[in-house]
């Protein structure tokens, strides 16, 4: 699927469907139509509910919001990769162009233990968010916007502090990761704090308490396959997570926590 | 954390002030760092033990010598091969614990899953605990070999009792099962390795834009140093020394 298409898609969707929590979910087979290539995955999807419906049945469930790879809502398994075969996309991003005629597409929720099926496509995420509630923000009440220049931080710092940040929380490297590890996520959060001024007064504590939480979540354990860092649509890097277990093992064997 | 909840009584645990001790067991990131530890340290090992045994294409006096002033100093080489035994146990035990949580971590599989990773086809860091696995039972058979001398359970019928180490070592080689799992686990080994020594960098938090093309690299060379190391002692030793 390396070549672009240019002329209307006739395609094969099979999609896993999933009427809630507790069900029972199987794969169904839709047939779509002159898709235009112009556009987004998340639009084709939304040209088969709108049949859906018109027959009277079940539209797909999937999660959506910003529909510009900002809110990391959006991620599906697009035949058997995180968000698609596009590096540094998300579902929202990625074009049927990317398909050809005639193309079969299996899309899958993410599967892991700690993200359940709530319906269809959508997932329940909320154990990213009790991470961050354990630690991934800054506490001590910093008062207004301070002078740029009276707190110095050093260009790469910076520009480090600012790639972590760049984490949409989408939790494709869950999905992608054999293990289903969160530890890209956990991550990016820590040392995007860890790096800058802001976060020191809390770095060893945050850092302790969010891995606590992610291991309390029933997240699988690193591996080092590096299938998240390929998934990621921010471009959060495994050496992210190195930065990670120093802080982790500073906090551990140095610190006073 | 502070949370309302009161804190649990002090025990013998926090009276020694070890608390951090079980953080570091019983937590992944912790784990993995043990893991990578133990990994290395393993390496350092394997490095000596084929250094030593490549003496094996020198003859059986020099071979001998080395085993004997091996064993000579026994007091080091009771604290060395306990050390090992804890090593060994430690990396299979967190190999069993982190392998059961991955497990648990995804229930349901996916109906097609593929890597995402460019150029990736399929990777030792996938068969990481199969090829330990296999390892381990290599492991395992050749200290009945060559450490405990356990004739007993030994279904290949070597009498190895009262041999000088190179004649028994020689022996061992020569019978054919032993040449097969010898080379076969020389060889997923080095897969293990392949893998295990550039990540165990990783574990232990060492990455750096500077060095990790390097670790990686060296990771490769020393994986196939000790497989084809190892392997060339099963394979050609017997043949220069059959009597
Ligand atoms: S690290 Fe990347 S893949 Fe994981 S949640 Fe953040 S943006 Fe998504
Ligand atoms: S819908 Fe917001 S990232 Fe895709």
């Amino acid at each position: 699927m390396n070549h672009t298409s240019t002329k209307a898609l006739n395609l094969t969707l099979k999609i896993w469907r999933q009427a809630g929590p507790d069900q029972p979910g199987a794969l169904k087979s839709y047939t779509l139509t002159d898709i235009s290539p112009d556009m987004s995955f998340l639009e084709m999807l939304d040209v088969l509910n709108e049949q859906l419906i018109a027959k009277g049945e079940e539209p797909v469930a999937f999660d959506h919001d910003c529909r510009e790879g900002i809110c990391g809502t959006c991620g599906v398994m697009i035949n058997g990769q995180a968000h698609g075969p596009d590096s540094a996309t998300t579902t929202c991003q990625l074009h049927m162009r990317r398909f050809s005629d005639g193309d079969t597409i299996l899309i899958e929720p993410w599967r892991a233990r700690a993200f359940p099926i709530v319906r269809d496509l959508v997932v329940d995420r909320s154990a990213f968010d009790r991470i961050i509630q354990s630690g991934g923000y800054v506490s001590v009440n910093t008062g207004g916007a301070p002078d740029a220049n009276a707190i110095p931080v050093p260009g790469h710092a910076q520009q480090d502090a600012m790639a972590a940040a760049a984490c949409i929380g989408c939790g494709a490297c869950v999905a992608s990761c054999k293990n289903a590890s969160a530890m890209l996520f956990v991550s990016a959060k820590v040392t995007h704090l860890a790096d800058l001024p802001q976060g020191q007064a809390e770095r060893s504590k945050r850092v302790l308490n969010m891995v606590a939480t992610m291991d309390s979540e029933k997240f699988g354990n690193c591996t080092n396959t590096g299938e998240c860092e390929a998934a990621c649509p921010a471009g959060i890097k495994l050496s992210n997570i190195a930065q990670m277990n120093r802080e982790y093992m500073k906090a551990v064997l140095f610190s006073c926590e | 954390m502070e949370t309302g909840s009161a804190r649990p009584k002090a025990g013998l645990i926090d009276c020694v002030g070890l608390r951090w001790f079980f953080r570091l067991l019983s937590s992944s990131i912790g784990q993995k760092f043990v893991m990578g530890i133990t990994g290395l340290l393993l390496c350092g090992f394997l490095a000596a033990h084929l250094a030593g045994n490549l003496l094996l294409f020198a003859g059986a006096e020099l071979f001998n010598d080395y085993a004997h002033k091996l064993h000579e100093q026994w007091e080091l080489l009771i604290v060395a091969e306990t050390g090992l035994a804890v090593l060994f146990l430690a990396h299979i035990y967190l190999a069993f614990a982190t392998a059961a949580g991955n497990g648990r971590a995804r229930e349901d599989d996916y109906a097609m899953k593929q890597p995402k990773v460019p150029g990736r086809v399929i990777g030792a860091n996938t068969w990481m605990f199969a090829s330990g696995a296999v390892v381990l039972g290599f492991v395992l058979l050749h200290l009945v070999d060559l450490r405990l001398g356990m004739e007993g359970i030994d279904l290949r019928g070597l009498k190895l009792k009262d041999m000088k180490p190179f004649d028994a070592t020689v022996k061992v080689l020569s019978n054919p099962i032993s040449r097969v799992v010898y080379t076969i686990g020389a060889i997923i080994l080095g897969i293990h390795l392949s893998h295990g020594f550039s990540s165990a960098f990783q574990s232990l938090g060492l990455n750096h834009p500077k060095y990790t093309p390097m670790i990686k690299l060296l990771g490769k060379i020393f994986a196939f140093v000790i497989a084809v190391g190892f392997a060339s002692l099963a394979l050609f030793v017997p043949e220069i020394w059959r009597k």
